[in-house]
């Protein structure tokens, strides 16, 4: 066979065509573009119907406004909601942004379970709800008929809003005085305020009029107090060409945003706070009017200021030149609005009562007090009116015994709570807490010597824990009553952070129950009416709503159309009859304060030669260290010289370092005097020689993959140190030393 | 065994010898091939790119085979176009070498793209602006050309040929050739130069960018000048590998020495124009930018200065020199240590080009990021190699690829006895070959 | 893209932001919310930088100088949606083969289209911010999970790159409603980004450049003349000396955080303004 061109090039090019005109190549192409496109395993979210509804963040005591969209029965998305006093701005934090992840997330806890195995070991049997409050109940039923009401003990986030108070009002009918609630900073404000104006209630610092902020080491842009709405009122400042001041011993977030950065020597900030007061009164810049009308023992305040805080001497060892003292002093007392802010990080710790007086009696000596821009004591909520809670003998017996912690006795008299002298008398004494109630609260990983916790716990015969999510505590739990999370549910959550007006934010449930919990609310009152008798009567709703709308009364309606309920904008308390103290003036020196500012800083603990390092916490918007854990996508946030792979670092200054000979990403031991870990080096300008500066927030043990194992939790480096005169825990940080690994 | 395969009068190793071989490459082969599915089973996570290096060894394997296998259509060119009769004897080679690195290149690509199901978008939905899509209709095109021109040969193969059919296609397509090669070389001439371009355009990438003529950035013709220069030394180096494995002289000295000389010429004007490119580039392009050139090598021994110093002098201006001196290029070791830094400096080019683009930070707070390919990148790397060897034995042992072979390896001449030398006695290459004969039987394919 | 076809002769939007550095406190919700807004896979470990997608990133730089002259400023990048020398030579856009990534001239929004692009990545090495990221595993959402997915945004597949999209899907629905209401122009308030709105030190001001209505370009003060560069002395652009032209204006007081956007020889003054090169 002769093959001419012609007939060569006719058959490749027929050939080609051909094919080209058989459906064979355009269906396989459309093929493959169509199964590329649908990998089954690659989810196709469902489109539906929009809806979006209001409620509250309850993951911090922020209490932001929330807007959650919805596709038909999904929620989709987590935002603020804006022009609200909840949230002006309508920012969130992070955590609040990624709140889905927990509602949605693997770390949720099923149903009721029961331990089934050894404490701690994770083995666990579900059970129903009415197992599960038949064997609550039964156990209690148990304590108090042995005559030991008073051994059961209840520890929650909180003691505002109706579920802190349905715990309380159960401890109460059943007899026991043990009620606590997690440190935080408002404990020593609330110490602060009824030392110096006699008012029982809250600060509402009114950061968003201020025109100069003095901050002593508060955490105003990385999550103190609400974060959202002291951002923006950091923002306003700026706006305003207001005057942000840091005192702090690292470059935080906030430090570096301030106008200027003391880096104060930590625990020198009292001293450092009182050589201001010096500076402003030995310059006459104080407010005369505030300070003779409505200021008792401004005399011995002097006197005392006079002889010990000359700033020259407190500069010596402060680490802030005595100019800059005097300037910073000079500027805070001529601006129109200052305010000074105590509170270290967020506000997690209740910190020295020491320094949180000096640093009111600088905003009392620039006559900030009660005062648009300054400090406002809002007085506690009231509108829970509830009958009186009935108590048997039993319960009157009980609630006759010394608190386990002798807060509120003759001893720490302003104290509401003091949660490490807890541990430490089950520690001391096992056999005085039978039963632990733990509710919206991670003792064994949120409180400072955790281990010391955990011992605790391991000495208390029953824990019930209420949590939402398999936590460090719900691990050592005998039982867990597992809550709905914040998003299914109603709560009313009273603001007490970030505002100067008293207001209640609404939590309802944006979608229906995901799991078998029940809400916390609901479970207690279902163990008293189970308890029968005066217990039972005690609580005389049907179930929490019905509870949580008679506690709102009036507002109910408003409330759960708004979603909050707000005072309207008022003026601040008077002046003159602002004070409950019993000469009706603001209290800057007497006998008790003079005595707080005898004693010296709460030391860190550990001896300098052997740990010639002092490792201090410091606190991460993007990082949580509450009694919920962080989410994946906060942890999209946290740097690699945070957190890489499994390993946490500690900032440490290039000299230190230097002076260790350890470089950028090393590997080290990092030991305390009550624990140690392995950690990873990162160099930072910002730490100040001598620290070892640690995130809080990582190294959980429990709340799965997505956080357990990961870094390390301080707290379990760290341990209390009682403030003298609170008897609050004032720990600053501990001494360490890093050795390589 | 497979005797009546192998092309008339040449003499092959026994079967047994040649299964051996084949399948040690093709041990490898399947070594390559078992990475290839881990990363089109689970995806490109099984290699060590990143978003910072979302180009890396593949690319730049990529880029150097492409240039390596530039000798084809600067052969085909210089034969077809320019009329350089002689190459005919080296043309087949050149063909078939870069046939084999146009293949692997796209199996690379097939490999490297996230989406290969849908690699097809490039024409569908093309981008005409794009350097890419210029690559992917040139670079497919031009395979297309080469395996026209491979065809042929092919069909040469002694029992293939007494097929009337397939006689008479191959002898259209030889008459074809011309048009073929003259199509090919100037689809090499724009993929090799939008080859170039993928890296010249970028603008975000200081490090890479260069200034245009027209539309197309310097490294377009950079990278075509260089593919002409440096392809030609990979096919002539290809070739004195071959010689030494089969203890054949293939090719006739005055063919190697011409296409040496070009190619040699081909460096030196290539490398004269990168110099000047570095310089122009240095002083002018980077400054504008506002970096400094030795930014660029700082901050990690990896990347230092070495990298620019081994590419254009050790590799550029030494191999073009030697090769175009004539007493060094008619030496065998001279000739094939300037070969050798060749091939080292256009893939040095292509890396640089590539992965250094990638490690150099733009915005003053970024960081340097180094990568370390993983062992499925490497594989499948590899692959290519062992199926670029395996190509070569069957070609070679079936295909009558050197026509010269015949010639120059009678075998009227008794077993076990010295072939007669028919080159040039100074030449080393034959000298060894000569002592190493010996040995023949061992290491003949 | 159809957008160009517009027989509407007003001037084009050009979304932008302006984001002040000296608000930004670093937070991260700007991150997080973007990520649940566009919903962006996430892994058990994403301490691999390199391999984490973050559509928003905030970085972290520093003046350099030793405890306690050190300071610290953040900077949020998105995709700077560059519009290059000429409206749509985004350094992204010019080289995708597949048009999978596209210049909108109604928008000035640069685009990425899942179902198209090959995954060649070529996008990610033209662009000098980072701003693109591969999908270099299958996305996997823990069991219960995929309930918050968002359907307005596709979750992508394996072998696919993505970015930020300005919230693309956002502007679809605003301009959809915008549309039904026989309206003629999308308000401010309607089309706003999730990290913008997330903001809570209100860093992020997003809008349209071309409308003076807008905050964003009383800010910005973009010269249309020099190619949008902004006229406001505190603003700066990300290395606008390679001609990127881009869409979001940083804002600072401070020198060293104005002169950290761009590269600089030891002899040049930053605030002297260079002008780009033109290049195709
Ligand atoms: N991020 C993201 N990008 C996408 C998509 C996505 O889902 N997400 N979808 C993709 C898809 S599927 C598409 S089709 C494209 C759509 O993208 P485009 O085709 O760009 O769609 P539009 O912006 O709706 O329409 C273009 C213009 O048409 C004008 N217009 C409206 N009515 C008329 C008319 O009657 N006459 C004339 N002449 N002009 C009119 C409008 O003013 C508008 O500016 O977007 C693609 N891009
Ligand atoms: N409101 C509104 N309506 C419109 C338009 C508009 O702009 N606005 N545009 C019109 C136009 S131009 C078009 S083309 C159509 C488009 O209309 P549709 O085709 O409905 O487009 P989308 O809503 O973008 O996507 C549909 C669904 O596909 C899912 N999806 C995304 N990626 C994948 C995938 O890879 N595989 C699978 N299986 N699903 C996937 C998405 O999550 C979404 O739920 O809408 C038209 N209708
Ligand atoms: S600041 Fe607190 S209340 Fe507000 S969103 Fe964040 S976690 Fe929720
Ligand atoms: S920032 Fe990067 S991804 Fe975004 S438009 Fe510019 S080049 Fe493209
Ligand atoms: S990776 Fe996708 S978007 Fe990027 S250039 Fe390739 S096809 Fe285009
Ligand atoms: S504009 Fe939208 S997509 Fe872009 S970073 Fe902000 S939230 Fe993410
Ligand atoms: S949310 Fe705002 S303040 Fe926070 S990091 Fe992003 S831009 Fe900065
Ligand atoms: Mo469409």
């Amino acid at each position: 066979m002769k093959l001419s061109r012609r007939c060569f090039l006719s058959l490749s090019i027929g050939g080609t065509v051909g094919t080209a005109l058989t459906p064979l190549p355009w269906k396989l192409t459309d093929d493959m573009s169509i199964w590329s496109q649908n990998w089954p395993w690659t989810p196709v979210p469902p489109d539906g119907a929009y809806t979006y509804i209001n409620s509250t963040c309850t993951l911090c005591p922020g209490h932001c406004g929330i807007r959650v969209r919805k596709v038909d029965d999904r929620a989709v998305k987590i935002e603020g909601q804006e022009g609200t006093p909840l949230n002006q701005g309508g920012g969130l934090c992070p955590l609040g942004l990624s709140g889905l992840q927990l509602l949605y997330g693997p770390r949720r806890i099923q149903g009721p379970l029961k331990r089934d195995g050894e404490r701690g070991k994770g083995q666990w049997k579900p059970i129903s709800w009415q197992q599960a409050i038949d064997e609550v109940s039964r156990k209690l039923a148990d304590i108090r008929s042995q005559g030991k009401p008073q051994s059961l003990a209840c520890l929650t986030d909180s003691d505002t809003g109706t579920v802190p108070q349905l715990f309380k009002r159960f401890l109460n009918a059943y007899g026991s005085p043990n009620f606590f609630r997690m440190p935080s900073v408002e404990d020593a404000y609330e110490s602060v305020l009824s030392l110096t104006q006699g008012v029982d209630g809250f600060a509402g610092l009114d950061l968003y009029n201020a025109d100069f902020i003095l901050s002593f080491g508060s955490a105003l842009l990385d999550g103190y107090g609400a974060p959202p709405r002291v951002m923006q009122a950091i923002s306003r400042l700026k706006e305003q060409n207001g005057t942000l001041v840091q005192v702090e011993h690292r470059l935080s977030n906030t430090a570096a945003k301030a106008n200027v950065w003391l880096a104060a020597k930590p625990g020198t900030e009292a001293d450092l706070a009182l050589s201001m007061a010096y500076v402003i009164i030995a310059q006459q810049k104080y407010d005369t009017d505030f300070i003779g009308t409505h200021t008792e023992g401004f005399e011995a305040f002097v006197r005392m200021v006079q002889e010990r805080f000359d700033p020259q001497k407190v500069a010596a060892y402060c680490g802030v030149e005595a100019d800059v003292i005097v300037r910073t002093a000079l500027a805070f007392a001529t601006a129109q609005k200052p305010l000074a802010v105590y509170g270290k990080g967020k506000g997690q710790t209740a910190g020295s009562l020491r320094e949180a007086l000096a640093v009111h009696a600088l905003n009392a000596l620039v006559g900030n007090i009660n005062r648009v821009g300054g400090v406002q004591a809002i007085p506690a909520y009231d509108y829970l009116q509830w009958p009186a809670v009935m108590t048997d003998e039993t319960a009157a017996a009980g609630l006759q015994t010394q608190r386990l912690d002798r807060a509120r006795s003759p001893e720490f008299p302003h104290a509401q709570a003091i949660v490490h002298r807890l541990f430490e008398t089950v520690n001391a004494s096992p056999g005085e807490v039978q039963a632990l109630f733990v509710a919206e609260a991670n003792p064994c990983y949120s409180l400072p010597g955790s281990a010391n916790v955990q011992e605790a716990f391991d000495k208390i015969p029953y824990v019930v824990s209420f949590s939402s999510y398999m936590d460090e505590t719900a691990m050592q739990a005998d039982l867990i009553l597992p809550n709905h999370v914040y998003l299914e549910r109603y709560e009313d959550v009273p603001v007490r952070s970030g505002t100067t007006r008293p207001m209640i934010g609404l939590c309802q449930p944006v979608v229906a129950p995901q799991l078998n919990t029940r809400h916390v609310g609901d479970s207690v009152i279902l163990i008293a009416k189970a308890l029968k008798g005066a217990v039972a009567e005690s609580f005389p709703w049907a179930d929490y709503e019905s509870c949580l709308q008679e506690a709102l009364g009036d507002q109910w309606d408003a409330i759960s159309d708004q979603g909050f309920w707000a005072a309207a904008e008022s003026a601040p308390a008077s002046l003159d009859n602002g004070f409950g103290t019993p000469s009706g003036k603001f209290t800057l020196m007497d006998e008790t304060i003079g005595a707080v500012y005898q004693v010296g800083e709460p030391s860190a603990a550990g001896d300098a030669s052997e740990y010639p390092l002092l490792l201090m916490p410091y606190d991460s918007i993007r990082l949580t260290s509450r009694y919920v854990g962080g989410t994946p996508f906060m942890l999209k946030t946290v740097a690699d010289t945070v957190l890489k792979g499994q390993d946490g670092f500690v900032d440490l200054n290039p000299e230190t370092a230097a002076h260790i000979g350890l470089g950028e990403g090393q590997a080290v031991r990092l030991s305390t005097p009550v624990g140690e870990a392995r950690v990873r080096v990162h160099l930072d300008d910002g730490v100040m020689p001598g620290i070892v500066s640690i995130p809080r927030g990582l190294g959980h043990t429990a709340q799965g993959p997505f956080l357990a194992g990961k870094g390390v939790n301080v707290n379990r480096l760290i341990a209390p140190v009682e403030d003298p005169a609170s008897g609050l825990d004032a720990a600053l940080g501990i001494r360490a030393k890093l050795t390589k690994a | 065994m497979d005797s009546a395969l192998i092309p008339d009068g040449v003499r092959r190793c026994p079967l047994w010898k040649f299964l051996l071989g084949l399948s040690v490459a093709g041990a490898v082969l399947l070594w390559g091939v078992y990475a290839m599915l881990l990363c089109w089973v689970k995806g490109l996570n099984q290699t060590n790119m990143n978003d910072y290096y979302g180009f890396a060894l593949w690319i730049w394997a990529d880029l150097a085979v492409i240039a390596l296998g530039g000798g084809a259509f600067f052969t085909g060119l210089l034969k077809y176009v320019i009329g350089k009769d002689e190459l005919k004897n080296i043309i087949n080679y050149a063909v078939l070498i870069g046939f084999i690195c146009y293949s692997s290149a796209l199996l690379i690509l097939a490999i490297d793209v996230g989406q290969p199901l849908r690699s097809w978008f490039i024409f569908w939905h093309a981008n005409v602006h794009s350097m890419l899509t210029e690559v992917a209709f040139c670079l497919s095109c031009y395979f297309a050309v080469l395996t026209i021109e491979y065809i042929p040969l092919v069909l040469e193969n002694r029992q293939l040929d007494k097929v009337p059919f397939f006689h008479n296609l191959s002898h259209n397509m030889h008459s074809a050739m011309a048009v073929f090669a003259a199509t090919g070389a100037f689809l090499s001439f724009f993929h090799q130069g939008s080859l170039g371009g993928v890296a010249g355009v970028l603008f975000g990438r200081p490090f890479a960018f260069r200034e245009h003529i027209l539309i197309w950035p310097y490294t377009f013709f950079l990278f075509t000048w260089s593919a002409a220069a440096y392809g030609p030394s990979f096919t002539l180096f290809i070739t004195w590998l071959t010689e030494k494995i089969t203890h054949k002289k293939l090719v006739k000295d005055n063919v190697v020495f011409l296409l040496a000389k070009i190619s040699g010429w081909m460096i030196l004007t290539y490398i004269a124009a990168k110099s000047v490119d570095t310089l122009y580039w240095m002083f002018q392009t980077a400054p504008a930018q506002g970096l400094q050139w030795h930014f660029f090598y700082q901050n990690n021994a990896f990347y230092g200065k070495w990298i620019l110093f081994t590419e254009i002098i050790l590799c550029g201006w030494l191999p073009a020199l030697i090769l175009v001196y004539r007493p060094l290029r008619e030496r065998a070791s001279w000739r094939v240590t300037a070969f050798v830094l060749g091939i080292i400096g256009v893939s040095l080019n292509r890396w640089v080009m590539v992965l250094q683009t990638m490690a150099v930070p733009v915005m003053p707070f970024d960081e340097w990021v180094l990568y370390i390919p993983s062992w499925q990148e490497v594989a499948t790397t590899i692959l290519p190699v062992a199926y670029g060897v395996i190509l070569i034995m069957i070609s070679y042992r079936y295909l009558p690829i050197f026509p010269q072979e015949k010639e120059l390896n009678p075998i009227t001449i008794p077993n076990g006895q010295e072939p007669e030398l028919t080159t040039d006695p100074q030449d080393l290459a034959v000298k060894t070959m000569a002592v190493s004969n010996s040995v023949e039987e061992v290491a003949a394919t | 893209m159809k957008q160009t076809q517009t027989h509407n002769q007003k001037p084009p939007q050009r979304y932008g932001m302006a984001i002040d550095l000296d608000k930004c406190t670093g937070c991260g919700a700007c991150m997080v919310a973007c990520s649940a807004e566009n919903n962006v896979p996430f892994k058990e470990d994403e301490t691999n930088k390199l391999l984490s997608i973050t559509w928003m990133k905030v970085f972290r730089i520093t003046n350099g100088r030793e405890f306690p002259h050190a300071e610290v400023c953040y900077l949020p990048r998105p995709c700077q949606h560059c519009a290059g020398q000429h409206e749509g030579h985004s350094p992204c856009v010019s080289v995708c083969p597949a048009t999978a990534t596209d210049y909108s001239a109604q928008t000035g929004i640069v685009s990425q289209i899942y179902t198209r692009c090959f995954g060649c990545r070529y996008c990610m090495g033209a662009c000098p911010y980072h701003a693109r990221y591969f999908n270099w595993w299958d996305p996997v959402w823990p069991v219960g999970m995929e309930k918050s997915l968002s359907p307005n945004v596709s979750p992508r597949m394996r072998g696919v790159v993505e970015k930020c999209s300005f919230c693309f899907h956002r502007y679809q629905l605003a301009r959809d409603k915008a549309y039904a209401e026989d309206k003629r122009e999308v308000g401010e308030a309607e089309y706003q980004t999730a990290c913008a709105q997330a903001c809570p030190a209100g860093a992020i001001v997003f809008g349209d450049l071309n409308n003076p209505e807008h905050a964003v370009s009383r800010i910005a003060q973009p010269d249309r003349h020099d190619h949008y560069k902004s006229q406001n002395p505190r603003a700066f652009r990300l290395l606008e000396r390679l001609g990127t032209n881009t869409k979001v204006y940083y804002l600072s007081d401070r020198e060293w955080v104005r002169k950290a956007g761009d590269n600089y020889l030891a002899d040049e003054n930053p605030s002297a303004s260079t002008p780009p090169k033109e290049h195709a």
